[in-house]
Parts: structure tokens; C-alpha cells; sequence
């Protein structure tokens, strides 16, 4: 499946750059991550916990990052196995200065998966990747704001807290299911719903009054 | 030794106490821990309802509830209904309007069949065909079905 | 042919204790001290294994061993052929790669397995299966037909040439004359789709090996007990006599449970020997969709030579077939789809070749139809593309072309699945034809109720096709039938059932020829204990071939009663019936003797016997055709496409089936109300997907559609016609695939009517809407 989309980080370039580059915030990017360590130049080995539907399953995996453009552009090259299946992907990243202060990410790639995770979790796979990128970059965003405050402060210490596994799983159903609430259908009920329920009360009220 | 946990269910009028894992499923439960193998597991992913039994009245999919999940409740399968010399009347029909070949479906359409017949005994043909939508059948193209559904609610009506 | 019982709807005498749950299914077995299997299976369609890791899992508590194929040894290799290489055929050219029941090396479909773990409980069996660690190279896979032909694709066998399986090309007449004579060519391609057969019972075995008396036992649903037999007897070096199949109650076969020395049956044999435990093994639903083989995916380029008036002159057909990553079942199913091609019509020339072809994905072999749905659907289409481009009605241009009713018996010139010329024995589908038209009253739709719905603009359309189907084929069957001291009737035979009530039919023939209540008749089906001899329940051939042995078999039974009674009563044997279970004289039916009498006296404990004479009253007898029988019919269908959701909704079926003498009319119509379940789900709902990975991207209920009760058209019509076959006795066809065949066909014409103003036509034998709604977003933009 093909993958593709942009973001746009409130930060400089380089920063942005510089957070991609380091193994515990991309980590935290995705909870479920068990490890992720560096284990030659731009290679990275890591182990994750996976949920689609009703697969599930641990996953190690490689991470490869090639043809470094600092800090302008490269290749990510995803190659994980596990007990749901597999999942190998490329994705070309460019990071472009947009000239206020903001940095635009584009990303553009493609994931080809197989095992349970494709002959079972087809129907899913599609919005659950979008929805887990969605919130990757929200995790982002707040690691990049709370690097950039500890830079200013001129603190060590990077105060950011990643979601752990079920706030981050929470939140991916929240952003799955708020799709929902888009359906007029839907809307309209959650309107009719309340109102009923008032109906009713004071239908209940009314009969104990005159009762 | 994987953990367990005791639990509880009333099965066709009797009550049995087990131990069992919290992740057996309630079919490989009734079929294999308790032995009624008239209840069928077609997919093991609650579609093909071949595994319908009856949880305090209402139908369920039995490979889709753990047996945890039954601890304390009623369970009815396809074995209180009849025996050969004294069929239910829905199994009756169904015999009389070729309603099965093979058999393998049959108990979970029965079990749905029953509850849906006891809220609603008079169904129109296209109450029928939605009342059993839920449950897969190979080879009998459901049109025997149908009419055995149809036969059934007059015998279970004149009860 | 009718007799007390034959021909008529007798109830099932299986039903009560089936539906009552008193029976046993495959599943519901359990032996003392039994393991449980489970498979692991290869994620890649194609990739080389480098290694496997299984120390972590054999450590699993509960987990008794773990193999691949390193710990088998020689005993791995790849299994016997299912069927016969097509060598009768002229020309033809094949090769063999049959199944390997674990992968060695190589992987070669998604889902094969490469490592088998037996363990004290399912459960725990598939848990020790997460624990197992597989390297595997990953290899481009092969999965478009006509690529995969192509110099420089990959191969999915390294040490041939080429992907290339077969090559088959059978002519009649000659297609380049018929180019000639013709007034009009007009080519099409189709695409033929993958479809499962989704029995409601997934498949299993059970072994025990009694080490003391050296004896195999096995439970396995399969539609071939004998076959199963003599093969596992073969491979483990054991007389056939020490191994014995029985088939519980099975929920289903539909054809993929013909297969025999499948990775199961393989290993679990020779793990049970060696374990000296009984073992089960039985799938889940996702593993039947991934790894229990299925059928269809075929590429045809068609063309057809008209004349101005309709008359074909000639047909051409040329395709690719998928066999998937073995061929143990050689070309059957694209033979079935070259022998139906035209075998309702008149067609003078006739060409059609095929290309057998390997890919990175499951082994196709027969489910329902086998193939025959493609050469009708082949037939019908271009008779729709004929009939557009003439400016004639669909009903016209079959009318011109059907074969007459005194055609029979008709060479076909063509070579089928069983290796002799296909020759119809008789039928009458002109007739078939009309009957279905009136049945779904053709004409007043045409002409009262479509114009006005369509008024309304509600999208309304009505299809028809005509299909003939190839039953009862060769090699043969066997049956005996023994009466027993209490006058009761057994009848054993090879054959198997999985559901098409031969408990029943088979007991009806045997009770009209020995005067016994149908009731009274036991057949005992699928247990090599009993009966050794036979093919399997293929080709719809039951009721024809082992029904016809059975009718033999009693036949001698009441001769050889008959001869005796005659001696007891001092009657000769013209004066003497069978009747009420006793044998008497016709005009004093106080002089009788019981059947159960009889037999006791014909089997003397002591003195001496006239030489020549046999005991008992048994007898066994064998039947073979020298050809198939052919059921054929038409079918007429109206629909209605509801222009937004493209969703279609099924009116009304009018389906006109012919199999000769039906033994039992209810179970007769039974087996068409399946058979157009499956058509339904060929057409609109069914559909195997493999990506260009070869993943299979449809492995459950949710993905892979399942016609449901309201998915069923919402008044059917069943016409009946008996033209008895002259190949038996008793003269009857087969007519277990009848259903399946002709629904694709009418189905695309009838969307194609409804949408008749949008002017789309449809290359593919699987529609849904939103295929629909691309395809009409195309033709209104072209």
C-alpha cells in the first residue's frame, strides 16, 4: 500500500532533523516500541509490539536510513518479522525550511505487509497506518516543543513524557471512531439522543404527577 | 501448569463446576471440556454462527464469549432440544423440508431459529431470511430453510 | 424409471439422528492420550529458507515435538500425482510438481508450511508455533498468468525452464475455415476469478497407530477413502489391509477434500507411528482460506465466427489457467472448462487451447463446477457479444443455435478429465430452454413489466443461459449388499459422502429391488473397512456410477433369492416377487419365506454346497461407464441494480435442470438450491485476492463474502426434465454441480440488461458494485 502525506513541525530544520536522528524519541513516537538501538551508522534494531483488528503480535525489526541529505532529505527502509507476519516498507523523508520558522515534512513510500497481518487485517491496515502516523506527529510535535523549550532554558533535561501504550492506543481509537462523527447520520443522533432521553423524562415526571 | 480459574454454568438444566483457562473459548468448552459436541465451530471469528447457543435466553456466538464469561449464566444447546424418537418441532420441520444436507450448520441455525421464534412466532418470509442472515450455509442454499422456518412457527403456534 | 421408492422424495432416514446432534463429526472425536497438531506456515508467497529456529518452542511446556523437514529425512518429498497426466490427449504436453507436504528450502505459496508441532492441546500447539523463528530470503513472486510465461520472470520451480505446466490445444472442424465461411468475428477476453470452496466443516485427520496389531486407523473428512488409503500404506510400507480411513460425518466437501498426501495426511501419519499417540489435527478458518486449495483464475481470449443470421459458424477460445505452486491434480479443471465450452449448441469449429500455469500461490484443484462454469460462461458470453452486435436478442440467438433434441448421442471430438471423447448421451435442450423462458415468463417481462419499471427509472433486467454438465464419470465404483439373518439390508461401497444423502438414495434402490421398506436398508459409506475399491465423490458421478453398482449388486441379490426361494417354495422363479421384506408367490402370498430366513439358510454350517454356489445373500458388484453422463439445463434470472449503491437484488431464478431419473426429487432439488448458492457467491460475492506479493489479502468471513439467506433470489422456480441417460439402468445423470454452473453467466447478462442504457458489458465472471460502478463510469466515458 502506498503511504503519503505532510506535516508541518513548529520548529527550525535542524531541530526537527536532529529529533529524527535520535533513537529515544522516535522510539516514543510509536509506543508498543520495546527497543530501538543503534547499531551501526544510520542502522537501527528494534523490537515492537503490534495491534490491527484482531492480530496482534511482537515484531523485530531494521531500520535503515540512506541517501543522507543533511539536513534536506533521506531514505527510511523498514524490514520487520514477527508472529502477525511481516511489514517492509521504503519511504523517501524530505524536511523543507519553509522560511518562518517552520519546518514542512513530506514523506511519500511504500509498505507491502504479509502473514496474518495481510490476510486477516486487510481492511484495517489502511486507516490504522494513517491513524498511527497521525499520532506519531502529535507525539512528535510535543517532544519537539518541550527540546526546543529545554534548548532555550538551557536545561539538560528534556522534560517530555511519551504516552504510554494504552494512552497512545486510546488515542488511535478516539482519532479511528472521531472519523465516525462525521457521518451526518451519526451526528444527528447524537442529537436525537439526549433529546429523547429528556423526552422521556419528563414524559416519566408528568405520569408521576398526575399520578 | 497454565492459570485457571473455577467457574460456574448451568448447561441444559445441569450444573457444572470446572476449572478452566481464562482464554478457552466457550465453544472448545462446551464441546470438549463438557462433551456436547452438537454445538460447531465453522470460523472462530463470530460470522458463520454455526457455533449459536442460547445464553440466558438469547442466541450468541459461543467461539467469540471466553467459558469465563459464561461463569454463572444458563447455557442451552442443540442437545436439549429432541432426541430421534422425540424430535422437537422444529426439528421435525426441518426434516420435512430437507432443511439440511450435511448437517454441520444445523445446530445454530436451530438455536437462532428458536429464540427468534419465541419473540416472534408469526414471521413474514423476509422476517425469516433476516432473522437467519447471520447464519452460513454450504449446501442447502437456505431456500429449504426457509420454508422449514415457515413449517415450524405453524407447528410451534398450534403447541 | 420408477419404482416403490426410486423417483420418489422419501425423508431422509440420516436426518433424526443428525439433527439431534447424535453423530460425529471429525471435530468431536477424542481418543485417550490424543496430541493435537499445528502448522506453521511461511508468511512469504515466495523465498528461500535460510534457516529455522525451534529451540524456543520445544521448550514450551506441553509441546511434545517440534519438525521440519530436516527431521523427516527422506520421508519428505513430494507426493504421488492426485490424478493421471492427460497422455490419451494428442499432443499434449505437462510437467509434474506435486505437492511437498512441508517446505525444504523453498516456499513456494503463502501459508505452505515449514514446521509441524504436536502438543498436549491446540492451544498450547499454536502458541509453540509463535515461538518459532523462520529466516527467510524473501523472492519476487509470480502471480500475473500471462507474465509469469514471460522469459525473465521468476521461477516457481528452479529447475524447470520455465513456469509453464502444460500445454493443451484440442480442435474440431477447423477454426480457420471457419474464419473463412464467417460474416462476422468478434473477440473478447475474460477474467475468471478464485474462488473457495468454504465447506462449513474446515478439514482435519485424526491417526492412531496400534503398535501391538500393527494397524493404522484414520479419521479424516475426505472425499477419498481409498485413494487416502493406499497412499499412506504405500509411503509407510504397509499392506493397504493395515490401514484403515473411515469418514465420520463430514460438513461439506465441495471438492477440496478430494486431495490426498497434503501436508496433513502426510506427517501426521508417520508422526503417530512414531509418537505412538493418536494425533489430530483440524484447521481453522483462515488456514482453509490460505492453505486448502481452491479453484479457478483463468485469462481466455475468445472469438467467435457468426453469420449475419446468427449461426455460429466457429468458436475460439484461448486461455491461461492458474494451477498455483503444485499440480498434483494435473489439468482437470481446465479440461472441464475446454469439454463444456460447447456442449449445448452447434458449433462446427471448434479451437481451444490452454496454458497451464505455476505461481506463487495456493494449488488450485476442483471446487463445484471444476471448471465447467468457465467454458458455459466462455459460451454465453460471446453468444451475448454475438447477439449485441447483430442486433439480436439474446433468446434468439440461443434459439438458432442449441443442439436439437435428436442429436443424441453427440460426439463431442473433444477430450475431458477422463481421458475419452466426450460424447453427450441425450438431452433435450431445446425444450430446457423454452421451459425456462415461461418459468420466468420471458416474454411479458420483455415487454409489459420491464418497459414500465424502467419508466420509473428503476434498473431492472432479466437474464438466460442454457449449461450442460459432465456427470458420472469413469473409472467406477463397487457395492455390496448383504441381507442380513433379520431379513435387514447393508449396503457398503468406497464411496464417500459429505452430506449429498446417500444414506437414503442408495437405500431406495437396493429396497425397490429386494422388496424391503427403505427403512430397513443400512449403507455404510467411506470406511475402507468395509469397502476397498473405488475412486472418490468427484464429478457429481454418486448417484450415477456408485448408485448404478448398487443397483447391479441387488439386482444379483435377487437373483440369487429368487433362485433359492424357488428350491424352498417349489414355485418356479417367474411366479415368485419380493415383497414386504419376504419372497413369495405372487398369487399365494401365504406361500413366502423371509429374506432374513433365506439368508441364514444360504449360508450352511455344516453338509456341502452345489458347486458354483456363493453364501449368503451377498453380492458385489462393480459399475464403469465408457463415458459420462450429461445433465444439462437452462436458467433465467431477473434482477434489479439499484442505480446509486450499485447493490443488486436477485427477483426471481427460473432454473430448468434435466439429470436423467432423479432417485429422490427433494434431495435432487437440494443439491441445484446449493449448487446456485455458490453460483450467487462466483458471481457477486466470492472472491480469493492475492496481492502482488501473492499475500492472500481475504483469509476470513469478512473479507472473503458468503452469501447469506437474503442474498438468495427471492422466489425460485425449479422446472424438471428426464431424458434418462442409456449409459445405466436405471438412467440416471449426476446432478450435484448443476446449480453452480450457469449462475455467473446469467447473472452478467441480467446486470448488463439492467444497465442497458449505460451500453457496459463486462469482461470478468465476478461482479460487485462497486466493479459495477466502474465499469458503467467507463463505458459511459468511452
Amino acid at each position: 500500500m502506498k503511504l503519503e502525506g505532510e506535516h508541518v513541525f513548529n520548529g527550525p530544520r535542524e531541530a526537527v532533523w536532529e529529533m529524527f536522528y535520535d533513537p529515544e524519541v522516535l522510539a516514543s513516537a510509536l509506543p508498543g516500541t520495546q527497543k530501538l538501538e543503534m547499531v551501526a551508522e544510520n542502522e537501527y534494531e528494534g523490537a515492537m509490539n503490534v495491534r490491527i483488528g484482531p492480530v496482534s503480535g511482537s515484531f523485530t525489526g531494521k531500520l535503515v536510513i540512506s541517501d543522507v541529505v543533511e539536513p534536506e532529505s533521506c531514505t527510511l527502509t523498514v524490514d520487520g518479522r514477527g508472529t502477525p507476519g511481516f511489514a517492509k516498507g521504503v519511504g523517501r523523508v524530505q524536511f523543507i525550511d519553509q522560511g518562518d520558522g517552520t519546518t514542512l515534512l513530506k514523506y511519500e513510500g511504500e509498505m507491502n505487509i504479509g502473514g496474518s497481518l495481510a490476510s486477516v487485517g486487510q481492511r484495517m491496515i489502511d486507516s490504522v497506518a494513517k491513524t498511527m502516523i497521525r499520532q506519531a506527529f502529535e507525539v512528535l510535535d510535543k517532544a519537539l516543543e518541550a527540546r526546543l523549550a529545554a534548548k532555550a532554558s538551557g536545561s539538560e533535561v528534556v522534560d517530555f513524557k511519551p504516552p504510554s501504550e494504552t494512552e497512545f492506543a486510546a488515542a488511535v481509537a478516539k482519532d479511528m471512531a472521531g472519523g465516525l462523527t462525521k457521518i451526518p447520520e451519526v451526528r444527528l443522533l447524537m442529537y436525537i439522543i439526549p433529546l429523547v432521553a429528556v423526552l422521556v423524562l419528563l414524559a416519566v415526571l408528568f405520569r408521576g404527577c398526575s399520578g | 501448569m497454565a492459570q485457571t480459574v473455577k467457574i460456574n454454568v448451568t448447561v441444559n438444566g445441569r450444573q457444572y463446576e470446572r476449572e478452566v483457562e481464562p482464554r478457552l473459548l466457550l465453544s472448545d468448552f462446551i464441546r470438549h471440556d463438557l462433551g456436547l459436541t452438537g454445538t460447531h465451530v465453522g470460523c472462530e471469528h463470530g460470522l458463520c454462527g454455526a457455533c449459536t447457543i442460547l445464553m440466558d435466553g438469547e442466541a450468541v456466538r459461543s467461539c467469540t464469549i471466553f467459558a469465563v464469561q459464561a461463569d454463572g449464566h444458563e447455557i442451552q444447546t442443540v442437545e436439549s432440544l429432541g432426541t430421534p424418537e422425540k424430535l422437537h418441532p422444529l426439528q421435525e420441520a426441518f426434516i420435512e423440508k430437507h432443511a439440511l444436507q450435511c448437517g454441520f450448520c444445523t445446530p445454530g441455525f436451530l438455536m437462532t431459529i428458536l429464540d427468534y421464534l419465541g419473540d416472534n412466532p408469526n414471521p413474514t418470509e423476509e422476517e425469516i431470511r433476516e432473522a437467519i442472515d447471520g447464519n452460513f450455509c454450504r449446501c442447502t442454499g437456505y431456500f429449504n430453510i426457509i420454508e422449514a422456518v415457515k413449517l415450524a412457527a405453524e407447528k410451534m403456534a398450534s403447541h | 424409471m420408477a419404482g416403490k421408492f426410486v423417483h420418489q422424495s422419501i425423508k431422509r432416514i440420516e436426518d433424526p439422528e443428525l439433527i439431534t446432534a447424535n453423530v460425529q463429526f471429525l471435530d468431536d472425536i477424542n481418543l485417550p492420550g490424543m496430541l493435537h497438531a499445528a502448522f506453521k506456515r511461511s508468511d512469504y508467497a515466495h523465498a528461500r529458507i535460510k534457516s529455522i529456529d525451534v529451540s524456543e518452542a520445544r521448550k514450551l511446556p506441553g509441546v511434545i515435538g517440534v519438525y521440519t523437514a530436516e527431521d523427516f529425512g527422506d520421508y519428505v518429498k513430494p507426493g504421488p500425482l492426485q490424478v493421471p497426466p492427460p497422455t490419451a490427449i494428442k499432443g499434449a504436453t505437462y510437467v509434474a510438481r506435486t505437492t511437498m507436504p512441508i517446505a525444504k528450502d523453498k516456499v513456494r505459496y503463502a501459508g505452505e508450511p515449514v514446521a509441524i508441532v504436536i502438543a498436549e492441546s491446540r492451544y498450547i500447539a499454536e502458541d509453540a508455533c509463535d515461538l518459532i523463528y523462520v529466516d527467510y530470503e524473501p523472492l519476487e513472486a509470480v502471480v500475473d498468468l500471462e507474465k509469469a510465461l514471460q522469459p525473465g520472470s521468476p521461477l516457481v520451480h528452479d529447475d524447470l525452464p520455465s513456469n509453464e505446466a502444460g500445454h493443451v490445444r484440442q480442435e474440431r472442424g477447423s477454426w480457420e475455415q471457419a474464419v473463412k465461411e464467417a460474416d462476422l468475428i468478434i473477440k473478447r477476453k475474460f477474467f475468471i476469478n478464485r474462488n473457495a470452496g468454504a465447506a462449513m466443516e474446515n478439514r482435519g485427520i485424526i491417526v492412531q497407530w496400534d503398535k501391538q496389531a500393527k494397524q493404522m486407523t484414520i479419521w479424516c473428512g475426505t472425499q477419498s477413502v481409498i485413494a487416502l488409503r493406499n497412499q499412506t500404506a504405500a509411503r509407510l510400507g504397509l499392506f493397504e489391509s493395515q490401514v484403515r480411513v473411515i469418514t465420520p460425518n463430514t460438513g461439506g466437501g465441495f471438492g477440496p477434500k478430494i486431495n490426498t498426501s497434503l501436508p496433513d495426511d502426510v506427517l501426521i501419519t508417520y508422526l503417530a507411528m512414531k509418537l505412538e499417540r493418536p494425533i489430530k489435527w483440524f484447521e481453522d478458518r483462515r488456514e482453509n482460506f490460505l492453505a486448502t486449495t481452491s479453484e479457478r483464475d483463468q485469462v481466455h481470449y475468445c472469438e467467435i465466427a457468426v453469420k449475419r443470421d446468427g449461426t455460429i459458424v466457429g468458436l475460439k477460445d484461448f486461455f491461461y489457467h492458474n494451477t498455483g505452486a503444485y499440480n498434483p491434480y494435473m489439468m482437470t479443471v481446465p479440461l472441464n472448462s475446454q469439454t463444456h465450452t460447447v456442449t449445448n449448441y452447434r458449433v462446427p469449429n471448434f479451437l481451444t487451447e490452454f496454458y497451464v500455469v505455476f505461481t506463487n500461490q495456493m494449488i488450485v484443484t476442483p471446487v463445484r463446477g471444476a471448471g465447467r462454469q468457465y467454458g458455459v460462461f466462455v459460451m454465453e458470453r460471446m453468444l451475448d457479444a454475438a447477439a449485441k452486435e447483430l442486433g439480436m436478442s439474446p433468446v434468439e440467438i440461443r434459439r438458432k443455435n442449441l443442439l436439437p433434441a435428436n442429436a443424441y448421442p453427440y460426439y463431442t471430438s473433444i477430450i475431458g478429465q477422463d481421458f475419452v471423447e466426450g460424447v453427450l448421451d441425450s438431452g433435450d435442450y431445446p425444450t430446457a430452454f423454452e421451459k425456462t423462458l415461461e418459468l420466468i415468463e420471458y416474454d411479458k417481462f420483455v415487454n409489459e413489466v420491464q418497459p414500465k419499471l424502467r419508466a420509473e427509472g428503476r434498473k431492472v433486467g432479466i437474464g438466460v443461459a442454457c449449461f450442460s454438465e459432465g456427470t458420472g464419470v469413469g473409472p467406477y465404483e463397487g457395492a455390496r449388499v448383504t441381507v442380513g439373518g433379520n431379513g435387514k439390508v447393508v449396503v457398503t461401497t468406497g464411496y464417500t459422502s459429505q452430506g449429498q444423502a446417500h444414506y437414503t438414495t442408495f437405500a431406495q434402490i437396493v429396497a425397490d429391488q429386494l422388496g424391503v421398506d427403505v427403512k430397513d436398508v443400512k449403507v455404510i459409506t467411506g470406511d475402507t473397512g468395509y469397502f476397498g475399491w473405488g475412486a472418490g465423490t468427484f464429478a457429481s458421478r454418486g448417484i450415477t456410477v456408485a448408485g448404478t453398482a448398487t443397483h447391479l449388486a441387488a439386482q444379483k441379490v435377487r437373483q440369487k433369492a429368487l433362485k433359492l426361494a424357488s428350491k424352498i417354495l417349489e414355485a418356479p422363479e417367474e411366479e415368485l416377487e419380493l415383497a414386504d421384506g419376504v419372497v413369495r408367490v405372487a398369487d399365494i402370498p401365504s406361500k413366502f419365506i423371509s429374506l432374513g430366513e433365506l439368508a441364514i439358510i444360504a449360508n450352511p454350517m455344516r453338509g456341502t454346497m452345489e458347486p458354483g454356489a456363493e453364501p449368503g445373500l451377498e453380492a458385489v458388484a462393480y459399475y464403469g461407464p465408457p463415458y459420462g453422463a450429461t445433465g444439462a439445463g437452462a436458467v433465467g434470472l431477473i434482477l434489479e441494480v439499484d442505480p446509486e449503491t450499485m447493490q443488486v437484488s436477485l427477483e426471481k431464478m427460473a432454473f430448468v435442470h434435466d439429470c436423467g431419473t432423479p432417485v429422490n426429487p427433494m434431495v435432487v432439488d437440494g443439491q441445484i438450491h446449493g449448487g446456485i448458492q455458490m453460483g450467487i457467491g462466483d458471481a457477486f460475492y466470492e472472491e480469493l485476492i492475492y496481492d502482488e506479493n501473492g499475500q492472500l489479502v481475504t483469509a476470513s468471513f469478512m473479507d472473503y463474502l458468503f452469501p447469506q439467506a437474503t442474498d438468495m433470489p427471492k422466489k425460485l422456480v425449479l422446472g424438471h426434465m428426464e431424458t434418462p441417460s442409456p449409459l445405466n439402468p436405471l438412467g440416471i445423470k449426476g446432478v450435484g454441480e448443476a446449480g453452480a454452473i450457469p449462475i455467473p453467466s446469467v447473472f452478467t447478462q441480467a446486470v448488463e440488461n439492467a444497465l442497458q442504457d449505460t451500453g457496459v458489458e463486462f469482461d470478468r465472471d465476478t461482479l460487485s458494485p462497486s466493479r459495477i460502478f466502474t465499469y458503467v463510469q467507463q463505458a459511459k466515458g468511452a
